[in-house]
């Protein structure tokens, strides 16, 4: 069905080449159409409830609890297992196999056999069978220091300081969020039609934004066992500005790659969004109300700390930019060029992720139709080819759609560099150099720029021997090529089919593949321990699951407040 | 035991390309095998028959091309499974319908044939009318029709067995695949002719079988989950100190 925004005529998208360049992909934020926004819109417009049903913590905080969703539609249960952990097997990584806390979603009714057979399994993670009505499956670790101090704060009846959550902004973190039929649990084709959950990832977001309330419950049940007499709750304030942690390595990168349709939805989505915002006639009301987000998002990015040298260096880019783009706002009146003069001029003068947190804000100003995008962000997923195409016609559509691939140089030794591969140790990916590891004959096909460039040299060979040939006529011939033929077949009809870079070369960093999906998740506080490995915040100042819920319905300014949660500070906790 | 589409269609692919497969057999192969099961039409028992004789195969032998014309071709399989790299084959009858209105593609020497029903859903969802035919065995013989109604996702089966066996025939290893752009090619039995109707299953039936599979999972025999596991694995990278760091992750993760 065509939204409003398919109707707007002659939206001025930018081009792929700009937009799909991975170091630009690489410096994208968090912005109203990332998933955790959305599902936080969809909670509040529905008013999910969300009720603890089993709350078995001992004076540790370990056990089961379990909690009770339910939507207009259907009701599931959320169910944790918390346990201790030594703190020698507390590790991010894949090859982890032990955790503080496990937990699934779990579709309908959670009865006594089924419980049995979770505990059984979803402590085990990847090691288990799960069970089919599992929609996510997941585990986390404590943030021990952040920990520690909540419960030793609340305890003795004082309030954490803000501080600890602006530098490690959650209490648990999450090491992987499973859905989509990993190790037996339910397949994504079943929640297509089930409007809870048929956005991409939103059964997963809504799992972690659980594990988020299950997180302050914990600590506040920690302080009242230790202390009865003295334990305050934790502040509303400090509830919300506590998110959950990710910690992400190379397993995301295959992802962005393995799906190319789903990677066009999510950044053609923005990109339409951005145009149409981009299109709007500027007032003086919009003007004031971008500096307003400009100046939270600016103190956000000043609090925002990280080791990592070369994040701080961006950050402070990103810093000043912003100082600078207030400051040009504030001499700029508005006039129907407003826009467009200002991502002009930021194009000259800001930092890439200072250019692409303007663009974020700018969809902030316009969410009535922009919003309705989010229904599109999925897609089937299909690669198809066209085998009677001409042969001649798919080298044609190569040089003009693939360019970039065509930039490939076999012979030059820093062009592949790399290698992708998984290791035995539970299948981790990982990066190799190929002409020092063992294991490249092994890899994994991820460098689409190369097979694209490999494709090309074939099909130019054919040609000169059958220039009326078809396309399955070259397949016969070179059968190895399919599913690049098809591939560029399917993509080269998208504006925004790739990532624009060659995954083997020396220069490129992993890094910017990860924060590119992350960024369609809403994470932020990126904080990466490597060039591999990043840890980020989701949900952090979202609104809670009590604030969600209202009596009066679907209020338009209500629901417009709670939405109003991106780029979030520090609270004040002093008196006023 | 118990595993998801996902599961079975991932597994599937990393285990074929473990074969040897190419990268796109491995994932259509995979995709052949999952769609099946999912529908109830036995993808894994067909898998496990044929794993075997699948090992033995060389995956870089690609069909020969032995007749064609405009219309009409004739290609042989060597033998071999058709989830290999048959599906150019099937791809070379599409091409020929959409340029001619109408294709005939027989492959000869061919097993698993049932399987082939996994790739022919694609090809009607692009829109092209599909029918195959192919015998099964000789007594009784049983013939197999299927038939996709272009742009449908889920085809028509009949299974039938014949009463009368002509004289004249042979043993029968091939599979003879019509293509239509714009004409319906659904099976439908004659009434006056001497035949026992095994199956015949529907759209309907069909899509019902899927969705069932999707609530419950998909039932995999454990010994060929841990056929497919160990083949899987021979794509994977020993471990060394110099892998360990190429995942990138710090030393201690408390803080």
């Amino acid at each position: 069905m065509a939204t409003q925004l398919d109707t707007q005529p002659q939206l001025k998208l930018r081009p792929a080449a700009r937009v799909m360049n991975l170091v630009r992909l690489g410096s994208l934020h968090a912005s109203r159409l990332s998933f955790s926004r959305s599902l936080v819109r969809q909670m509040a417009r529905e008013d999910w409830t969300v009720t603890t049903v089993r709350d078995e913590l001992d004076e540790h905080g370990h056990g089961v609890m379990i909690y009770r969703l339910q939507t207009p539609h259907h009701s599931y249960h959320g169910v944790i297992f918390s346990q201790h952990l030594e703190p020698e097997h507390r590790s991010d990584r894949v090859i982890a196999e032990a955790w503080d806390v496990t937990f699934a979603l779990v579709e309908g009714a959670v009865e006594d056999s089924l419980l049995a057979q979770m505990a059984a399994n979803v402590p085990l993670q990847e090691a288990g069978r799960q069970h089919p009505r599992l929609l996510v499956l997941s585990r986390a670790n404590k943030s021990l220091r952040n920990f520690d101090h909540f419960v030793e704060a609340l305890a003795s009846g004082q309030q954490p300081d803000p501080a600890w959550l602006t530098r490690v902004g959650y209490l648990y973190r999450t090491t992987a969020v499973y859905g989509n039929g990993k190790f037996g649990i339910a397949d994504y084709a079943r929640l297509q039609k089930n409007p809870d959950f048929n956005r991409p990832f939103s059964a997963q977001m809504f799992a972690v934004y659980l594990l988020r309330h299950f997180s302050i419950q914990q600590v506040e049940h920690l302080a009242r066992s230790r202390s009865p007499a003295h334990a305050v709750g934790l502040a509303p304030q400090l509830q919300r500005y506590l998110g959950i942690g990710n910690s992400t390595g190379l397993g995301m990168a295959p992802f962005l790659i393995n799906h190319p349709q789903l990677i066009q939805q999510w950044v053609c989505c923005r990109e339409r969004a951005l145009a149409w915002a981009r299109g709007q006639l500027p007032t003086e009301a919009s003007r004031l109300e971008l500096m307003t987000l400009l100046r939270r998002a600016h103190q956000h990015f000043v609090e925002t700390l990280t080791e990592d040298a070369e994040q701080t260096r961006r950050n402070a880019a990103t810093v000043e930019s912003i100082e600078a783009v207030i400051h040009w706002l504030e001499q700029t009146t508005a006039g129907p060029c407003l826009w467009d003069n200002l991502l002009d001029w930021a194009d000259d003068h800001c930092s890439l992720e200072a250019q692409e947190l303007i663009n974020t804000l700018l969809i902030e100003l316009y969410p009535d139709l922009i919003d309705a995008v989010e229904d599109e962000l999925g897609c089937e997923e299909i690669l198809e080819l066209q085998p009677e195409m001409r042969a001649a016609a798919l080298k044609q559509l190569i040089e003009s759609k693939f360019a970039w691939a065509l930039d490939y140089d076999p012979k030059n030794p820093d062009h592949q560099y790399w290698f992708w591969y998984r290791s035995v140790e539970k299948e981790e990916p990982r990066l190799g150099v190929r002409a020092e590891e063992p294991g490249a004959e092994k890899e994994l096909p991820l460098a689409i720029g190369p097979r694209i460039h490999r494709t090309y040299q074939l099909l130019d060979a054919f040609l000169d021997r059958s220039p009326r040939g078809s396309v399955v006529e070259f397949l016969m011939a070179h059968p190895g090529q399919k599913e690049c033929v098809r591939r560029i077949q399917t993509m080269g009809a998208t504006p925004y089919g790739e990532i624009q870079a060659n995954l083997w070369h020396r220069d490129m960093k992993p890094m910017h593949l990860l924060r590119t999906k992350l960024s369609f998740f809403g994470a932020s506080r990126f904080d990466p321990k490597s060039d591999r490995w990043v840890r980020v915040t989701l949900f952090q100042g979202a609104p809670l699951f009590c604030e969600l819920f209202s009596d009066h319905g679907t209020d338009k300014a209500r629901l417009k407040a709670l939405d109003d949660w991106s780029f979030p500070v520090e609270p004040d906790l002093k008196p006023s | 035991m118990k595993v998801s589409f996902n599961e079975l269609q991932g597994m599937g692919r990393k285990a074929f390309i473990g074969i040897g497969f190419e990268e796109g057999d491995a994932i259509d192969a995979a995709e052949m095998v999952a769609w099946m099961e999912a529908h109830g039409l036995g993808g894994v028992a067909a898998l496990k028959k044929g794993l075997d004789y699948l090992l033995t195969e060389d995956p870089a032998r690609t069909p020969t091309l032995v007749y064609q014309d405009a219309d009409f071709t004739v290609l042989d399989a060597h033998n071999h499974s058709i989830l290999g790299n048959a599906s150019l084959a099937l791809e070379l009858g599409y091409a020929r319908a959409r340029a001619r209105g109408l294709s005939i593609t027989k492959i000869r020497h061919c097993h698993n044939r049932v399987l082939v029903i996994g790739y022919l859903s694609r090809l009607a969802r692009r829109g092209m009318n599909v029918t195959a035919f192919w015998r099964n065995s000789h007594e009784p013989l049983i013939e197999q029709v299927v038939g996709f109604k272009a742009g449908h996702l889920v085809p028509e089966i009949c299974v039938y067995s014949l009463e009368d066996i002509p004289d004249d025939t042979e043993k029968n290893d091939g599979i003879t695949l019509i293509m239509a752009n714009h004409v319906d090619l659904l099976p439908s039995l004659r009434s006056d002719y001497a035949l026992t109707n095994l199956m015949r299953q529907t759209e309907e039936d069909l899509e019902q079988q899927r969705g069932r599979a999707l609530v419950e999972g998909l039932e995999v025999d454990d010994q060929l989950w841990r056929t497919l596991k160990t083949l899987a694995d021979r794509l994977l990278v020993e471990a060394s100190e110099a892998s360990r760091s190429g995942a990138g992750a710090g030393k201690s993760d408390n803080d």
